[in-house]
This record gives structure tokens, sequence and C-alpha cells, in this order.
């Protein structure tokens, strides 16, 4: 089954499932939306322009950390092939166009963040089934009886952990009831996933060390799990003063 | 729930997240490079011998030293005909920095009578091996053409292009940090 999941969505193909998650994740999101003070019309424009940054974004970051390359081959700028691509600065061209186009409209951060929660919840899910699809993000060797064969070892099934793990946070949040104050929706999502990724980035291979053995990625995931608490705490606060 | 019962639990799983991190930390399992052969970034390259339509033999290991550029293609698919001039193109400026590209024809699944033709017209200088086995495509899990792998000098691989076709500008990207 693995294999035939693998053989369908094999790379390029991969980046299929990001397509239909964000699809899937704007759909749900959209059903939402005016529960948490937004339009479906604001939800949207605000996931159009930040898509579009991130695929503008990314591929101008990506030009402007190799300038001297791209002077000698321009038309590469325009390339289709998907791997001219920077995903860190994609994420930041998308917060910022977003970010522009929520004060520009006068829309309120903590309502759009919570409006907008369901469809990172679902893009998690699609970003695993990516990985797992394109045998990315793969875990350390185990002889645990659940292992897959992958990289020719058997290893930790990681791909398939925070896919479950992103399909159960999206089912604690789809069912949870009207949040007290808003923000609450989108930093208990914010919580649940850097807890996951604490927990399940463990398993992974390949991992950058910090202080020579602690996994970078489990303590930037404490770190974000230790705001969100921070953050939560404040907005309580703010509403009993307000109350 | 109180403030100071949400403040017990926020101390409760923050130390044991911390506490998660340190059990968790392993140094000696965090990265793949140089422990398996397999076709992905990260990995030794997985080592193979094959001929030219001219018989001459080449293997992958005995490249070590130099960073390869191991493309695998056929006459039939076009993002891999696309691509070709560019390939030549980087291998021609290259070369001369320890480049050295590999093209594989996946012969077991193309016309060999189509290979010198595609070479001709293309003008392509690099060895072009032929996979008559399929050797390769199992070895490298091929379930895309083109498929590319770039290996740095010690024999690891640094990045891995799945379809086509590459450009010159991510052809340079990558062909330099392997060359580092």
């Amino acid at each position: 089954m693995l294999a035939v999941f693998q053989n369908l969505f094999a790379p390029p193909r991969h980046m299929l499932l990001l397509v239909i998650a964000a699809w899937l994740g704007l759909t749900l999101a959209e059903k939402r939306a005016e529960r948490h003070g937004l339009s479906r019309d604001e939800l949207n424009n605000i996931t159009f322009y930040g898509l579009l940054a991130f695929i503008i974004g990314g591929r101008l970051s990506f030009v402007l950390q190799n300038i001297p390359i791209f002077i000698k081959s321009p038309a590469g700028i325009l390339s289709i092939n998907p791997d001219i691509f920077d995903p860190i600065g994609a994420a930041a061209a998308a917060i910022i166009i977003a970010a522009m186009y929520g004060q520009r409209r006068g829309l309120s951060l903590w309502p759009t963040l919570d409006a907008l929660t369901l469809f990172f919840a679902i893009l998690m899910v699609g970003i695993g089934l990516s990985h797992l699809a394109a045998g990315t993000a793969f875990g350390k060797e185990t002889d645990l009886p659940w292992g897959i064969n992958l990289w020719n070892a058997i290893r930790h099934p990681t791909q398939i952990y925070e896919t479950l793990a992103s399909l159960l946070i999206f089912g604690l949040l789809w069912f949870q009831k009207q949040s007290p104050r808003p923000g609450i929706f989108f930093l208990s999502y914010t919580a649940l996933t850097a807890g996951a990724q604490l927990f399940i980035q463990a398993f992974r291979e390949g991992s950058s060390l910090i202080f020579n053995s602690l996994n970078q990625n489990q303590v930037i995931a404490w770190a974000a799990l230790a705001l969100c608490f921070l953050a939560i705490e404040l907005l309580l606060r703010q509403t009993k003063k307000a109350g | 729930m109180t403030l100071s019962q949400r403040i017990i639990l926020y101390v409760l799983i923050l130390t044991a997240g911390a506490s998660w991190i340190f059990i968790s930390s392993d140094p000696a399992g965090t990265s793949a490079s140089g422990k398996t052969s397999a076709p992905q970034a990260g990995f030794t390259a997985p080592d193979f011998t094959l001929k030219t339509p001219e018989g001459e033999e080449y293997t992958l290991s005995e490249l070590k030293g130099n960073a390869v550029l191991v493309n695998l293609w056929a006459t039939w698919c076009p993002p891999c005909r696309a691509e070709m001039p560019a390939i030549q193109k980087m291998y021609d400026e290259y070369k001369d920095q320890g480049f050295v590209v590999l093209g594989v024809n996946m012969t077991y699944q193309d016309d060999p009578f189509a290979i010198g033709p595609f070479v001709s017209e293309y003008g392509l200088t690099f060895p072009i091996l032929l996979d008559e086995t399929s050797e390769v495509g199992a070895a490298y899990q091929v379930r895309s053409l083109p498929s590319s792998y770039f290996i740095n000098r010690l024999g690891i691989i640094t990045e891995v292009v799945i379809g086509g076709p590459m450009s010159e500008a991510l052809l340079r990207t990558r062909i330099e940090e392997a060359l580092k």
C-alpha cells in the first residue's frame, strides 16, 4: 500500500498533495470563517495573496541568495523547475504580504489567525503526506514492528507520525467549541503542533544539532510551545481585565 | 481552570518537553551521511559500474575526489531532451574544476538504436552509460525521468532533482555546492 502511494505521488507529483491540502484546508476554513468574525471573501483574499507571495517570494529569495549565478544565467529566474525555491524566504514573504493585506483591510490579528487555523491544520496533513510520498523527512533506523523500509533500511515512519498527529490536531480543533477569546484557537493549534513536533523530531534522522547534542528542531518546538503558553496567558488576562 | 492550576500545567508540560529533548538527544544518530548508500541527499551514492556504447567502463566510486552529476534519462523523455544542452554547457564550463557528468541511459526501457543519434544531435561529450539490466534504475529507485543526483567529492549525495528540465542556473547552484 505504501509502495502504491509512493508510486502514485512520486516526486514531482508529491506537490499535488500540497495543492489538494491547500484547497481542502481553505474550503474547510471558509465554512468556519464567519464564526471567527472574518468574511469568506476576506479569508479567500488573504489566503490568495499569501500563497502568491509564498510562490514569488520563494523564487526571489533563492535568486537573491545566488545572485552571481543568476547574473550568468538570468533566464533561470523564470525556469519552471520548482527546485529554484527557498521555503524560508517563501514563508517570510507570505507572512509579510498577508500582514500588509490585513492591515490595509483593517483586519484584527487574532480573529484572522483563528479563521486561518483550519487551513494551516490541513496543510500540515498535506505536508506529512508529501514527505511520505517523496521519502523526505525520514526517520532513524529502528527494529520496531511498524518500521517502514525506506532508503535501504527499516526506519521510524516519521512521515506517518506527523500525518497522524496533524489529523488528530485537526480533529481536536474541528470539534472544539467556540474559543472564549480571539487568538486562543490559533494558539491552541500552534501549541499542539509544537508539542507534536517536539515529540516526533526525536525520531527524525539528519536534524541539525545545537550545543553539540541537542536536536535543533526540538529546541525550536519547545521554545514555540513556551511562547504559546505565554501568549495564551496574556490573552486570558486581557479578557479578564476587559470583563 | 485557575491561574495557578494553569501555571502548574505549563511548567509540567515544559519540563516534560525539556526532559524529552535531553533523553532523546543522540549525536551519533542524527546524520545519514556516509552510513548507508541510498539515492537520497545525505547518503553515500549507490555505486555502479556501467559501459558506454563504445565499451568503456565507468565505476562511480572510482570518481571520488570529483563532483559528479548522475543524470538518468531516456530518448523518449521530453524534459530529458530539454535539459541536455544545459548539462553539456555546464560540463564544458566546470569539468576543469573536477566536475564529471555520467549520463545514464535507461536502456532497458529505451530504444538502443535511438541513443547514438540522440548523442550526436545534442553534441554530448560527457560519458553516456547504458543501463541495460536496470541495475542503476533499481539502485536509484527511479520513478520519474529525468532524475539527477549531485554527488560531492566524498561520494555523498548533496542534492536530488527529480523531474526537469533543469535550467542552467539550477545546475550551477547544485554543481557549485557539490564542488565545495
